[in-house]
């Protein structure tokens, strides 16, 4: 059986990212439905918008730029589930 | 192309733009009873031969937007020389005419304009002072306890517990680093209206 899988999303909440925070939780949801363990949304501050996959950091905002295609990170929770 | 008189005069006044707010009236508040107003701006912005106009780029979501705007508002009070008009980022197009260094949607946008609406000067999102003086303090928050770990990773790796401190000290750092702000935002804006002397 596969590990259960932890997605975090950390967002700016001073940004008015929670339209692409939201957004990315939905496909998450519709996609995995009850495979994913916990999908946790955490609000910050300084223009953050990290997603991490098991502690693993699957885009940053600072690093890669952007908001990540929802694709990228079903991708990563695919690869976990495999594991 | 800058903003014609036409755009400028469609747009919305103060109290309708806060008429629309869904969030923030709060912060606004705070902002509005805090700020006091260096009175040598005001005087210099009193001394202007004429109204300039300021079309004002916001939402109501930006904290950038939540600093300023109380200030250019409190500015435009005091001195009668400032004509600010508010448009919204995410439902009107001005954004993209004034994308911050060609790239970046960022907010508050104020765009000077003079009579003519010939533009005098564009301010974005915060002076570069204030940035810069907030990553080094926050490279202090970080130095100055070690268990907040490396300034540049997620901080959804901290602790929730280590994560609510961290987040408390970059609070205090940003309410500690306010009157600064406060100054270098009110010194920018009467730089960019004394462009119309």
């Amino acid at each position: 059986m596969a590990q259960p899988v932890k997605v975090r999303i950390t967002y700016c909440a001073e940004c008015g990212y929670e339209t692409q925070t939201l957004q990315l939780a939905k496909d998450l949801m519709y996609k995995f439905q009850d495979q994913l363990s916990s999908i946790e949304l955490i609000p910050w501050r300084d223009g953050a918008f990290d997603v991490s996959v098991n502690g693993e950091l699957v885009h940053s905002m600072y690093r890669d730029g952007g908001f990540p295609p929802s694709q990228t990170v079903i991708e990563a929770v695919e690869k976990q589930l495999a594991a | 192309m800058a903003v014609t008189r036409e755009e400028f005069e469609s747009a919305m006044t103060y109290d309708q733009w806060k008429a629309g707010w869904t969030r923030n009236h709060d912060r606004f508040a705070a902002q509005e009873r805090s700020y006091q107003p260096d009175p040598a701006d005001v005087e210099a912005l009193k001394k202007l031969p004429k109204p300039v106009n300021v079309l004002a780029i916001v939402e109501d979501w930006c904290g950038d937007v939540v600093a300023n705007v109380p200030i250019i508002e409190r500015l435009a009070r005091e001195s009668g020389k400032l004509n600010v008009r508010y448009v919204q980022r995410d439902s009107t197009p001005f954004i993209d005419r004034y994308l911050n260094r060609g790239q970046f949607k960022s907010i508050p946008v104020f765009v000077f304009l003079d009579e003519n609406f010939n533009e005098l000067g564009v301010f974005y999102e915060r002076p570069d002072s204030v940035t810069k003086l907030r990553a080094d303090k926050r490279l202090e928050v970080f130095k100055n306890n070690p268990a907040f770990g490396d300034p540049n990773a997620p901080p959804d790796q901290l602790p929730e517990d280590v994560r609510n401190q961290l987040n408390q000290a970059l609070q205090k750092m940003r309410e500690e680093t306010q009157p600064f702000y406060d100054k270098e935002s009110s010194r920018w804006i009467r730089e960019l209206a004394a462009r119309a002397a």
